[in-house]
């Protein structure tokens, strides 16, 4: 009776223990392609914060009930040869059910097919370029709003609380995400018939932008149009304030970072930003974002909201659809609707680019503002 | 068993496809240094290739191999006439021209409305196999190894060790030195069209300085001076992210400036123990070996 | 227009400072130093660095030029001497350069990440009650400052070059180092001398780019790197004047490139230019002939 009462002891056990290991979570694998190094590096940097940020917060949150996300995150040296190696390793390798990235528009080009072919379901968050992104099939998708969806609205916007119609364009013309700003910056200065007087680029390593701004100012311009990157925005504001121009600058996504206001100091007041994220923005979701970056001392920009939201996006996809495969997935994103995220109500559009609200903001007292 | 092998070939089919690339544009550095010439044009060349080949499949919807033929000769025919004022120029003052020429190039094409200046051409559909690469480089081997033994092989020898001696011999160098950079054109147009139709899209930025200092490096790494030593270069070259990559969560630690700092470091430790290249390497150390044990011969002697 | 020279001179005599240590190290060993832009970047994070560890700019610049010049003496000793012997070792150097490059980058990123930083604000006064209005544009404190400094470091060169035993010694050694050799010249100090001049001038002229755009960042090099091989080339490999001469055409050019067609010819123009020079003129401004001894 002894040796059944102790078999019936260990099979309970046993029961209780594969139950215990029944009830196990499964494990959602996101693959982060992000430009660690290279031209790109602070903004993979950034992205790869709010990516590990925003799976912890969510495994933490339990909200997927029985599902863990775990983020793997890969180097692609800002060049499309490793991005596409990066994104074989997540589709063969580590068998990733989603994607997020890669940082470079030029990278996502190239990679995303491989992606779409393989039936693994892409969320670029950083990509801007108007056409080959979400236009390669139906696994890509798009959280980063384009330059198009930003900037008519904000210049519109401004237009009519300062009343400017002569404007002088400068743009980065070597960097596919800046050549498109200034592509929708000029489409919109023609819609809004804005008389431009004259136009000057500049490449991506330069500094000295005194030369051209010296030649637009000369042109006398009511408002100056830039579509840079932060690293060269900084460096425009200040030049253009010290040349002696006090009139309004509007940028696009790209000024919107704290490092504009860091390096540009006091020459950044008054300078106008299209912005896809919208940092002082009461809603509880931005407000949730803001607390969990500044608990892990990180300091956001754009590119870090939108990489929370890329992962938001996924982890709601996988509520919906109740399961973590990849088509899964990508079932559930035809299901996002409204979801509350730190760039604003997030819902995809049919051709799976991404909608929400966008802001325009205004430098003052050294922090971004929201213009009503 | 099956399926970790597709599994296997699928994660890493592009590393061996960039590996090819790779190696058949240090092929085309490589050639001109057989003959002492450090012409560093590749970049600009790969882009008219990639370029004219993608132009050619998407707005002229031509087969493949006629984008593939254009985006080869194009790059020859233009070496021409930059070959024959440049090829005057001595050491590193070619060098330079040539990095010159690269850069106009990339800047023409990030002005060119036409191909979309800095966002490139997308959407290429992909043509490129493997076996194409490799058939590629292949061939570019054979062609290298049957150069060697025969009377170009000693012409550009002779070149390389002292241009003005060979000349008093009869060899009319400027006419190897041009056969050579027109060589490297094609090569590095053929390298450019593969990956522009491998790759899905072509963009300037491609196509830098920093791309033909890789390429330089692939060649001299190899070793410049057996015709293996590109492919030598640009394999290892290659592999090494990848295998940093396999690496760093074993070794705990991060990617990125590690990944640079161990390139700068082999590329340290190659130019200084090993100047001819890693080809040399069981030479080197089979000369050492042989050295250690003279000495040790002669000592036991004495 | 004034406003345009005014940019045209500035921006110029940054090139020149870049240009004069890179010209040095070629007219001496016959070797294009690609790590002299790592090294330009490294001097201004350190003067970054001591500034905001509460250093007066007119301490940290010295030292961290003083702190270039000995990087630059490392340099010469673990990537050049070793190469000295070879027969191809201008190209064999060039690499070697290269690897020192991207390892000083590599460690640059590691220890200041990629971001783009600026000195700590009120490092050298600035606003507009410190600019000047001259010939019809604006000029700061700053960049007359730097000009200042720009033509300082040259006259301090040139005196160096020509009026000490140390800079003869470095002539020779330019001239033909088996030569100067016989002479009784220690060449292994002489180049080493001449490496720590350069790199020295590098990273001054890295502290005063940094100072002058406020963008700094492991790979703010790449910019100039480039563009000061224009500028050697144009004012010709190994001639200290002709770099100067060369940075202020180049910077005026540029402006002027910018102001009548545009940015974006700007580059292209700059690197057709160079290209000429070398089909038309390879020893530039003014180059010696290109012959040299071994």
């Amino acid at each position: 009776m002894r040796l059944a009462g102790r078999i019936t002891l260990s099979l309970a056990a046993a029961s209780l223990l594969l139950t215990g290991s029944a009830r196990a979570e499964t494990v959602v694998k996101i693959g982060a392609a992000l430009s660690l190094t290279g031209p790109a590096a602070a903004y993979g940097a950034q992205q790869k914060a709010g990516i590990l940020a925003a799976v912890d917060e969510i495994n933490k949150s339990g909200q997927l009930k029985g599902v863990k996300l775990e983020a793997v995150v890969e180097d692609d040296a800002s060049t499309k040869e490793q991005g596409i190696a990066v994104f074989q390793r997540f589709i063969n390798k580590d068998k990733v059910a989603a994607i997020i990235g890669p940082t470079l528009s030029n990278t996502a080009t190239a990679a995303d097919r491989l992606a779409q072919d393989a039936g693994v379901p892409v969320v670029a968050v950083s990509n801007t370029a108007p056409k080959g992104i979400t236009d390669i099939g139906d696994y890509i998708w798009r959280v980063s709003l384009t330059e198009g969806q930003v900037i008519p609205g904000a210049l519109k916007r401004l237009q009519g609380k300062l009343g400017f119609k002569k404007a002088g364009l400068l743009y980065g013309n070597d960097d596919a995400f800046t050549q498109a700003g200034y592509t929708v910056m000029k489409a919109a200065t023609e819609t809004m018939g804005l008389q431009v007087v004259g136009t000057q680029t500049f490449a991506k390593p330069d500094k000295d932008y005194t030369a051209q701004l010296t030649a637009l100012l000369a042109a006398k311009p009511e408002i100056l149009i830039v579509s840079a990157l932060v690293e060269n925005a900084s460096g425009i504001v200040a030049q253009a304030r010290q040349l002696g121009w006090q009139g309004p600058i509007f940028g696009g996504n790209g000024f919107n970072s704290p490092k504009l206001m860091a390096n540009a100091g006091p020459a950044a007041e008054g300078v106008y930003v299209g912005t896809a994220w919208n940092k002082v923005s009461t809603d509880p979701a931005n407000q949730a974002f803001l607390k969990a970056m500044a608990a892990r001392k990180h300091e956001p920009d754009q590119f870090c909201a939108q990489s929370w939201t890329g992962v938001a996006v996924i982890a709601e996809a996988v509520k919906l659809s109740g399961k973590g495969g990849r088509d899964d997935v990508k079932a559930g994103f035809l299901k996002v609707k409204d979801l509350p995220t730190p760039l604003g109500h997030f819902s995809f559009l049919p051709n799976r680019d991404g909608n929400h609200e966008p802001a325009l903001q205004v430098v003052k007292d050294g922090k971004f503002q929201i213009v009503p | 068993m099956w399926e970790q092998l597709s599994d296997f070939y699928l994660t890493y089919q592009s590393t061996f496809a960039y590996i090819g690339i790779n190696a058949l544009l240090a092929f085309s550095v490589y050639v001109s240094l057989s003959c002492g010439q450090l012409a560093l044009g590749s970049a600009g060349f790969a882009a008219i290739g990639a370029y004219a080949s993608a132009l050619v499949t998407m707005k002229a919807d031509l087969p493949f191999p006629v984008a593939l033929a254009v985006g080869t000769l194009l790059p020859a025919l233009v070496a021409v006439p930059l070959g024959l004022p440049v090829l005057r120029l001595k050491g590193i003052f070619l060098a330079i021209a040539t990095i010159g020429f690269g850069e106009v190039v990339r800047l023409g094409l990030v002005n060119w409305e036409y191909v979309n200046g800095a966002q490139g051409i997308v959407a290429i559909p992909q043509k490129t196999s493997l076996w194409m690469i490799y058939l590629a480089v292949a061939v570019t081997l054979f062609v290298l190894w049957r150069l060697r033994g025969s009377k170009w092989g000693f012409a550009l020898e002779a070149i390389r060790e002292d241009e003005p001696a060979a000349r008093t011999l009869g060899i009319p160098s400027t006419g190897y030195k041009l056969a050579m950079l027109v060589l490297g054109a094609a090569l590095a147009g053929l390298a450019g069209a593969l990956e522009a139709h491998f790759t899905f899209m072509v963009a300037p930025n491609g196509f830098g300085f920093s791309r033909v200092v890789d390429m330089l490096v692939y060649a001299v790494v190899g070793g410049a001076q057996g015709f293996w030593g590109p492919l030598a270069g640009a394999g290892f070259l290659t592999l090494l992210p990848e295998l940093l990559r396999e690496l760093a969560p074993l070794v705990g630690i991060e990617p990125g400036p590690l990944r640079m700092l161990v390139n700068g470091v082999v590329l340290l430790v190659v130019i200084l123990f090993l100047p001819a290249g890693l080809m040399s390497l069981p030479r080197t150390l089979r000369e050492r070996r042989a050295a250690r044990r003279a000495a040790g011969a002669g000592g036991a002697a004495a | 227009m004034g406003q345009q020279v005014i940019n045209g001179l500035f921006l110029g005599s940054i090139y020149a400072l870049f240009a004069l240590g890179y010209t040095l190290v070629f007219g001496v060993l016959d070797i294009l130093n690609l790590a002299h832009a790592a090294v330009f970047m490294v001097a201004t994070f350190v003067a970054v660095a001591l500034v905001g560890h509460g250093l007066h700019i007119l301490l940290a610049l010295p030292l961290a030029v003083l702190f270039a010049g000995l990087l630059g003496l490392v340099l010469e000793r673990v990537a050049f001497r070793p190469l000295r012997a070879r027969t191809d070792s201008n190209i064999s150097g060039l690499i070697s350069s290269l690897a020192a490059a991207t390892i000083i980058e590599a460690v640059a990123l590691e220890i200041w990440g990629p971001n783009i930083t600026r000195f700590p604000f009120g490092t050298l006064p600035e606003g507009p009650a410190n600019q000047l209005q001259l010939f019809g544009g604006t000029v700061s404190r700053l960049q007359l400052t730097i000009i200042a400094v720009a033509v300082l470091l040259v006259l301090a060169l040139t005196w160096l070059v020509k009026g000490t035993r140390l800079g003869r010694e470095v002539r020779a050694v330019a001239e033909s180092p088996r030569a100067a050799r016989v002479l009784g010249v220690n060449v292994d100090r002489a180049i080493a001398a001449a490496f720590f001049i350069s790199s020295a001038l590098g990273g001054a002229a890295g502290v005063l780019y940094g100072l002058a755009f406020n963008s700094i960042s492991p790979d703010m090099g790449r910019g100039v790197e480039l563009k000061g091989l224009a500028v050697i080339i144009l004012g010709g490999m190994g001639s200290m004047p002709g770099a100067v001469l060369a940075g202020f055409a180049l910077g005026l050019t540029e402006v002027f490139v910018v102001a009548s067609l545009g940015g974006s010819w700007r580059d292209a123009i700059s690197f057709a230019g160079l290209f000429l020079i070398l089909l038309v003129r390879p020893r530039g401004l003014m180059g010696a002939a290109v012959t040299r001894e071994a």
